[in-house]
């Protein structure tokens, strides 16, 4: 590893940068109701920014506290029921003795990929989601492997951080594209240069924001997940179930169609093979793995 | 004026300082408490399964009794045993008691399809994962609250506070050659 890790260090980290980012997103959704209020309506301004407070307030709440739930249903995932899932509840229970975490919400998504992701806003809130191709192809120490990890996101904060990050990204997408969208609709035949301005203020504006806070997202994921490699073989003391788990994946993962992109950084392995760069190549995780 | 400020300043600070170092305290040592229970929960549910374990194997196993009672005695050797230090030893002997019956387990082909046994076989294997992942919680939790009483102001306040140094729980002699650790 290129830098030591305190974990207590990265904890209060991802409390604030949480924090930041809830509060960025908040400026950015304000901004937008800003924008839109000089572009199409100066004279109803204080209305419609205390409306975009409003809303934004609300959207920032809705996201904190249902992050899970948005995450889980965005997959399709469907909770694991203890009979069918004898194994994954026993080694979950197993990982939170040895962490001390409460026990997590479990969920089953349906698909052939070995993978897996952990979301919530804290750990007394958290969910695991596995793929029924994780449940399937990988043995009881290679799914540890795979959970032990998934549980260090929980204890690392790394869940709230990510999830925030990940539901506003989402949002910030879907309230960019409407405005883009009454632009091209709504907003011809204005003669003042003024509002030129605005809608190019705009447009720039919903064009950047979801790619810089893909980019803030990006920046810090890979050190995650080496982190969260690190930590779970510090819950179960094996590093050779998560470098199974890893060399399956290696293998035999095709790419996955069926989620949306903007929850792939969420996922234990990436998703989708080219897409970016929000994880660590697996060699490369193999490599530190097999040194400790 | 302003030195009355910075007075009163200084003074908060100090006081938020002290409230810091006793609540860290006090919630490292609830952690260390909390999973000593832990694994005092499993061993107790280890034992619990041992009974029903004897009861499936019984039938099979006519000629070889000895190994039966053995796990019987480890069994009551762990439920009569005091002290953590003293559960965790009994257990390892259990568990290499056990070790010995599943090893002849192995020569019963019926035993080995009988349903109920790989069930509790199973299960067992479980809560000796649980336990050896209790105690590894413990000793963590331990490290954490001995590395707060050795730095830095944490050893000032362990002083004031009157907290000294825990033990950790060391791994009894029998045990060590059969531990999953690999680093």
């Amino acid at each position: 590893m290129p830098e030591k890790i305190d974990f207590s260090d990265q904890i209060s980290s991802n409390k604030w940068k949480s924090f930041f980012l809830i509060a960025i997103i908040f400026a950015v959704f304000v901004l937008f109701g800003y924008v839109v209020s000089m572009t199409f309506a100066p004279e109803l301004f204080f209305m419609i920014m205390i409306f975009a407070i409003i809303i934004s307030l609300f959207y920032v709440w809705l996201g904190f506290y249902n992050s899970g739930k948005i995450a889980i249903a965005s997959v399709g995932a469907k909770e694991a029921s203890r009979q069918h899932h004898k194994e994954y509840y026993n080694l979950i229970e197993g990982l939170t003795i040895a962490s001390g975490l409460p026990m997590p919400k479990l969920y089953v998504m349906n698909s052939p990929q070995i993978n897996a992701f952990a979301s919530g806003r804290n750990p007394e809130n958290a969910v695991v989601c596995v793929t029924t191709g994780a449940l399937e192809k990988l043995d009881k120490r290679e799914l540890e492997g795979v959970l032990a990890h998934e549980l260090s996101h929980v204890a690392n904060y790394d869940i709230r951080y990510m999830t925030v990050a990940t539901v506003m990204v989402g949002m910030i997408a879907i309230a960019s594209e409407i405005f883009l969208r009454s632009l091209w609709f709504g907003g011809g035949g204005d003669k003042e240069n003024k509002n030129m301005i605005f809608i190019v203020i705009g447009i720039v504006l919903a064009i950047l924001a979801p790619i810089v806070v893909q980019l803030v997202q990006l920046a810090i994921s890979r050190k995650r997940e080496y982190a969260a490699d690190a930590s779970g073989v510090k819950f179960t003391r094996y590093p050779h179930g998560l470098i199974g788990a890893l060399k399956k994946i290696k293998n035999e993962n095709q790419p996955e169609k069926k989620i949306s992109k903007v929850v792939a950084p969420l996922f234990f392995s990436n998703p989708f093979k080219n897409l970016g760069s929000t994880h660590p190549p697996i060699e490369e995780r193999i490599k530190i793995l097999e040194k400790m | 004026m302003d030195l009355t400020w910075i007075i009163i300043g200084i003074v908060a600070l100090v006081v938020i300082i002290f409230f810091y170092y006793y609540n860290r305290f006090s919630v490292l040592s609830n952690r260390i408490d909390g999973s000593l229970s832990q694994i005092d929960v499993q061993l107790k549910r280890r034992a619990d399964l041992i009974p029903n374990l004897v009861e499936s194997v019984k039938g099979y196993v006519k000629h070889e009794k000895s190994v039966i009672t053995e796990v019987t005695n480890a069994r009551k050797a762990l439920m009569g045993a005091k002290g953590i230090e003293g559960k965790v030893k009994a257990d390892g002997i259990l568990e290499s008691a056990l070790g010995r019956l599943f090893a002849i387990a192995e020569a019963y082909p019926d035993l080995k399809a009988n349903t109920t046994f790989i069930e509790l076989q199973k299960e067992l294997s479980t809560t000796e994962d649980r336990v050896a992942y209790a105690r590894q919680h413990y000793n963590d939790s331990i490290l954490e609250y001995n590395t707060l009483c050795t730095t830095l102001l944490g050893k000032f306040f362990a002083g004031i506070y009157g907290r000294v140094k825990k033990e950790y729980l060391k791994i009894a002699e029998s045990e060590k050659k059969n531990v999953k650790v690999e680093f």
